[in-house]
């Protein structure tokens, strides 16, 4: 099975699927860290309008994908209005590339 | 799990669909991060007129309206910038070397013209857009993206 940290596959020439990443395969942590890929940070309500989720909905999935170090959670003011900011760690963009090219290799082989 | 299958089942529709997903998230990402091609925009103008102000104007009139000018420009940027919800991939990098070009080429205009170019409209005019320039290709290029 998969490293879920690193989403590489643990025996070289098996089927792509062996490479994507069991934390990021989930469809809303897939979109959410799809979402954070193209961003360099992204406010929290941003991330959930986009995603399309409740704020419930997002807490949990980012506090997995938190504790995995695939996102890093900041907080902060505006004003006076509080805000929390998500963002991509190194170690996420790298397994989210890795879990992509998973995809593109299975989308290409047709299954 | 996509699609309701697992892992050992998964098929490539429902790669496609995860690929298909993952390119309109980052087209939303991409509208939600245009307000920095304003940013831009506005910056490489204000800092053409800062440059106009100083130059051609009386000292030390042009030095104050270019200053109070530039100095509300850039606190309306701050806030305009602080208020957005999200920011492209690379805008850091991106931001930092606009403005350390855009620094670069406001001393290189700024230090020979004060000093053996004062009023010189063919000196003024040129170094005000070359000093705008940085904001603006800046601009123009983040809106190609």
């Amino acid at each position: 099975m998969t490293d879920p940290h690193h989403g590489a596959p643990s025996q070289h020439g098996a089927h792509p699927r062996h490479a994507l990443d069991e934390v990021m395969h989930a469809p809303v942590r897939f979109s959410i860290v799809a979402t954070l890929a193209a961003a360099e940070k992204a406010e929290f309500a941003f991330v959930r309008d986009t995603v399309e989720v409740s704020d419930s909905v997002l807490s949990r999935q980012v506090a997995t994908l938190e504790k995995a170090g695939y996102v890093a959670v900041t907080k902060g003011y505006v004003g006076k209005r509080p805000r929390t900011w998500l963002a991509l760690t190194p170690a996420g963009r790298t397994t989210f590339a890795a879990h992509c090219q998973a995809l593109r290799e299975i989308a290409g082989n047709g299954g | 799990m996509i699609g309701g299958t697992g892992m050992s089942e998964y098929a490539s529709k429902d790669a496609a669909a995860a690929l298909d997903r993952m390119q309109r998230l980052s087209s939303t990402v991409r509208d939600g991060a245009r307000w920095y091609v304003w940013y831009q925009l506005v910056y490489g103008c204000a800092s053409a007129v800062l440059v106009l102000s100083i130059g051609l104007l009386e000292r030390p009139y042009g030095v104050a309206i270019g200053s109070g000018l530039w100095c509300a420009a850039i606190a309306g940027l701050s806030v305009y910038a602080a208020r957005q919800r999200v920011a492209r991939r690379g805008f850091g990098r991106r931001h930092g070397f606009m403005i350390a070009l855009w620094g670069l080429l406001y001393g290189a205009v700024l230090a020979p013209g004060t000093m053996w170019f004062p009023g010189n409209l063919a000196w003024w005019v040129p170094g005000a857009l070359v000093v705008a320039l940085p904001g603006l290709i800046g601009a123009y290029l983040e809106a190609r993206r």
